[in-house]
């Protein structure tokens, strides 16, 4: 500081010329975030408010028509969003009880951990469109190798993605499958970081493995938890290519969720105000998320 | 550099691009890119239309018309987004189910003029019928190169090995019934083998082409999907009878191939199928005999049902006029027979012609004629304007009748009340 | 383990096998019907083929431009990568280091947006790009990555990591007389390899997967990027071709899972660190 008032006096003082380096340094993605993020979701809000059809480009303003539209006429919204409830509360614990156990069982180093990390991560790096294909196939009725597999042992599988009972059960599974790596990863991080002597401390005082992990390793685990559950959640809310290709939504509009939801309004029924409305209200969702995530962290940190 | 030096220099930049921007402009007005979306990747189906394409541009110098194959899974989709995206194709294929939505939204160009006034076209040996859902009174927004009937295919040597009687024959007799085809499909099935009796439509019969499936059978028996004044004819006696029968070759007999199974006709894995002349060209080189025979008819006596594709011209796309020539070429008596090798044509002329019955090698004359009789007799798949929507809110109840559990009445029921508020 | 029994050693093995086979199958089966006749796909049992058709991997270059296709992808999530590495440790490090009005503000305005799916925006965008000119093109894969909740995810990522780095080096360099975009340059962004990496390997699997902004945007075949032509192996009446679908599938994935496996530590390692600092 003191070394910059012998400059010559300018309007340019130090400080003013941090802020405008700083802000040349985050130009580029404002920028561009304005235009194509902040923008688009300001106009989404007025589409909302339209009756608007893709093919026609007519559009007439409505007000609240379309919120009301989804809210007390249409049934499929609420089932639309049962759906998106129902995904997510299925796919969130089986996920994070999965990626747990794993951690547990691969966070120590042994003879072909770092193997199996492998093989359980591999699917994340594999295209959600190639993972959906291949499941599909598996997932099929008679012929499909799931079910060949459950006759060995005298089950009778049903039809996964045909029948109303299974198909969102089946969806949830093979999400689960490619995304859980992930998880465990983390966990594998967050375990990895928890020092060893709290362990042997309590092993010394007699504890078993369960009060040792109820004791000490899920409460310091419980920071990594928080963001596992948030990432976890909104990720389930925004799936869309794997419902897209493994079942179209179907059958009966049983894994129809609120992303693919939105995109079939607006793009397959060229109701561009009523998928805005849609949108809207996946953002408001997504946004109360948000912010209990924050909330919850506030009060725990 | 003074005020006075910018400006100047200003003008001298601004003079030079609007010389260049004119040159380039007029050199466009003689180098036209007609643009066509097609739903065909098959290179046969390519040669052709661009064949079409280079005998048009010799009598228009500087126009060139290229192919865009858009996937038909998403074709509808995809050609509303390229409307709506302001990047319109100048021409474009179009399926029977989409004429009312785009006639009606008024993004197609009015052609009749331009056909009606070029030499030689022969407005009016398009068949009536086809033309229906193209035209609004006087004028015409596409025409149909395609209107193509549903029909049986059959594995002739698991007929013969199962020492049964060949549709075509009983077709000729006059005992050739969907309960016959029911019975025969649940004799030739064979699960110890992977062979199903019947594949529907394309093996596809139960999702996009649910309508494919069930319409023939339902018209058969003597209902159909909607009426003019838009009641739901689905929950109808005659539908339901009709729904029933299919249901039961899934779930009762187990011949039809199931929802999500794969049996295919064309690999030998089903007995029978119904879909299209054109899926001929799947038969190229298999270790079988086949026949062909038309749709199996019901209490309501014969009935056709034809599929129909038809080309249009898109009015905001940059070249209406020229687009609509285009259609008049390639529509016109000589194109439309080229074009009759792969899909049935609309023009009474060259149906009756019999070049036509002998255009497709693979097909006899005799099976051709059955192919002719289905284009004469049939009816056109059921649309309307709101077609997208309504197909929208059929899916979840087709769903509900393909349940091994599913009481057909109920489920029709269920059918209507979706799509009664739509019609 | 070292404690355990050679018995409970088997079990644990035993155990963690059965459990990988959901996720190691799915791979087999889709090598398997890659090389596969249709009519044979379904033959679950059979997982080598009688006759393998390797056919099939040429065939798939025949039915669609997959070569091109291919190049598609690969481009496109080379350029977001390379755009985002810059935009956002350049945004990252202002909002780590750099005092300046607003920086609060828009920091919290980008964490809001961090989770927001590109769902939300996608009409808009539409119809934006539209009146950018730019439908049918690929600019729209590459500019809303970079500039939607991936691009405020790698900025925050490297914002984090900017923010634990020790400051004296780079007062060190300041001493030396070096600007902003110098220290930025030769000191802060030398120590974020690690970030960066991460950055870089979860930006690319994003543009490589991306599939919503492809099928809206893009109706061309010759632009269609591998999600998008993957999922569009069908016959000219739209059938699908299942052998050439599943080799197509393959080729997309192998090489993938060839440099992950390659990278297995670097990558894990990655998302570890996008997970618990974001």
């Amino acid at each position: 500081m003191t070394a910059d008032t012998s400059r010559p006096a300018g309007w340019l003082t130090l400080r003013r010329r941090e802020a405008l380096t700083g802000w040349l340094f985050v130009s580029p993605l404002t920028l561009g975030f304005a235009i194509f993020f902040v923008g688009p979701l300001v106009a989404v809000f007025g589409y909302s408010l339209t009756e608007w059809n893709l093919l026609t480009q007519q559009s007439s303003w409505v007000g609240m028509a379309n919120y009301t539209d989804a809210l007390t006429r249409n049934p499929d919204f609420w089932k639309v969003l049962k759906n998106s409830l129902v995904f997510a509360a299925g796919l969130v614990p089986l996920n994070i009880a999965m990626a747990l156990g794993l951690a547990l069982a691969l966070a120590r180093p042994f003879r072909g951990a770092i193997f199996f990390r492998t093989v359980f991560f591999a699917p994340m790096v594999t295209a959600a469109v190639a993972w959906a294909i291949v499941w599909r196939f598996l997932l099929q009725g008679e012929s499909g190798a799931v079910n060949q597999a459950l006759a060995l042992i005298g089950i009778d599988g049903p039809n996964w993605l045909r029948s109303p009972e299974w198909a969102m059960a089946a969806v949830i599974v093979t999400r689960v499958l490619k995304t859980v790596g992930l998880n465990m990863i983390l966990f594998i991080a967050a375990l990895q970081s928890i020092p060893r002597d709290y362990e042997e401390a309590a092993r010394l005082e007699g504890a078993s493995a369960l009060q040792i992990f109820r004791r000490i390793t899920w409460p310091l685990l419980a920071p990594t938890t928080l963001v596992i559950t948030v990432i976890t959640v909104v990720g389930s809310l925004k799936v869309f290519d794997h419902i897209y290709l493994m079942t179209g939504g179907g059958p009966e509009n049983g894994t129809l969720v609120l992303a693919y939801y939105i995109y079939e309004q607006g793009f397959e029924f060229f109701d561009v105000g009523y998928a805005a409305a849609l949108a809207v209200i996946l953002f408001g969702l997504i946004l109360v998320l948000t912010l209990a995530q924050f909330a919850l962290r506030g009060r725990s940190a | 550099m003074t005020y006075h030096g910018t400006m100047i220099k200003r003008f001298i930049t601004a003079g030079a691009f609007a010389a260049l921007s004119t040159t380039a402009l007029t050199g466009m007005a003689q180098a036209q890119d007609l643009r066509m979306t097609v739903w065909t990747g098959s290179e046969a189906h390519l040669d052709m239309l661009n064949g079409i394409a280079a005998a048009f541009a010799e009598d228009h110098p500087g126009v060139t018309v290229s192919f865009e194959t858009v996937p038909f899974a998403d074709y509808v989709q995809k050609i509303t987004l390229q409307l709506a995206g302001g990047n319109a194709p100048d021409m474009g294929w179009l399926l029977e189910t989409s004429a009312p939505t785009f006639v009606q939204a008024g993004v197609l160009a009015e052609i009749g003029e331009t056909l009606r006034g070029t030499e030689g076209y022969d407005f009016d040996d398009l068949s009536q019928p086809a033309m229906g859902l193209w035209q609004e009174g006087d004028d015409v927004y596409g025409v149909p190169f395609s209107t193509s009937p549903f029909i049986i295919y059959y594995n002739a040597s698991m007929y013969d090995a199962a020492g049964l009687e060949h549709p075509d024959v009983l077709a000729a007799n006059g005992e050739w019934t969907w309960e016959v085809l029911a019975e025969q499909a649940a004799t030739l099935t064979d699960p110890a083998n992977g062979v199903y009796g019947f594949q529907s439509v394309d093996g596809e019969g139960y999702g996009s082409r649910a309508m494919h499936t069930l319409i023939p059978i339902i018209r058969a028996y003597g209902g159909d999907a909607w009426s003019e004044d838009g009641t739901c004819g689905f929950a109808s006696p005659e539908a339901v009878e009709a729904a029933t029968l299919y249901h039961d070759m899934i779930y009762g007999t187990e011949a039809a191939v199931p929802p999500g199974e794969q049996g295919d006709f064309f690999t030998g894995n089903a007995a029978l199928t119904m879909t299209q002349i054109s899926r001929v060209s799947k038969l190229d080189g298999v270790d079988f005999d086949w026949g062909i025979a038309p749709l199996p008819s019901g209490p309501a006596g014969d009935v056709g049902v034809v599929g129909q594709a038809a080309v249009v011209a898109f009015a905001n796309a940059p070249h209406p006029e020229l687009a609509a020539e285009f259609i008049a070429f390639m529509t016109n008596a000589e194109n439309t027979a080229t074009m009759s090798a792969f899909f049935p044509p609309a023009r009474a002329s060259v149906l009756s012609s019999d070049d036509y019955l002998s255009s497709n090698p693979a097909v006899t004359p005799e099976q051709m004629q059955i192919v002719a009789g289905g284009i004469e007799t049939g009816k056109v798949l059921p649309d309307h304007p709101a077609y997208p929507q309504i197909e929208a809110a059929m899916r979840p109840a087709f769903d509900a009748l393909w349940q091994p559990d599913a009481d057909p009445q109920a489920a029709m029921d269920g059918l209507c009340a979706a799509i009664e508020p739509l019609l | 383990m070292r404690q355990h029994s050679p018995l409970v050693r088997a079990c644990w093995y035993v155990g963690l096998a059965l459990f990988a086979v959901p996720f190691v199958f799915p791979f087999l089966w889709m090598l398997s019907g890659a090389i596969k006749a249709p009519a044979e796909i379904f033959d679950t049992a059979r997982l080598i083929p009688r006759e393998p058709r390797w056919g099939n991997y040429l065939e798939v270059f025949a039915y669609q431009p997959f070569a091109r296709q291919y190049f598609n992808s690969l481009y496109i999530a080379v350029t977001v990568t390379a755009l985002t590495l810059l935009i956002s440790s350049l945004a990252g490090y202002a909002l780590a280091r750099i005092r300046f009005a607003g920086a609060a503000l828009l920091l919290i305005v980008l964490v809001s947006a961090l989770m927001m799916p590109e769902e939300v925006t996608i009409i808009p965008n539409f119809f934006l790009m539209r009146d950018l000119g730019l439908m049918n093109t690929h600019a729209p894969l590459i500019l809303l990555p970079l500039f939607g909740s991936q691009g405020v995810m790698a900025t925050f990522l490297m914002r984090q990591y900017f923010t634990a780095l020790p400051k004296e080096l780079e007062e060190a360099g300041r001493m030396d007389g070096l600007s902003r975009l110098g220290i930025f340059w030769k000191i802060a962004l030398p120590m974020s390899k690690p970030a960066l990496a991460a950055v870089a390997i979860i930006t690319f699997l994003f543009s490589w997967n991306l599939f919503l902004e492809p099928l809206v945007f893009l109706s061309d075949l010759k632009l269609f990027t591998l999600p998008l032509a993957l999922s569009n192996f069908t016959d000219a009446y739209g059938l699908p071709l299942w052998h050439l679908q599943l080799a197509a599938t393959s080729l997309a994935v192998v090489p993938i899972l060839v440099v992950y496996v390659a990278a297995q530590r670097q990558i894990v390692e990655s998302f570890a660190l996008s997970g618990v600092k974001g």
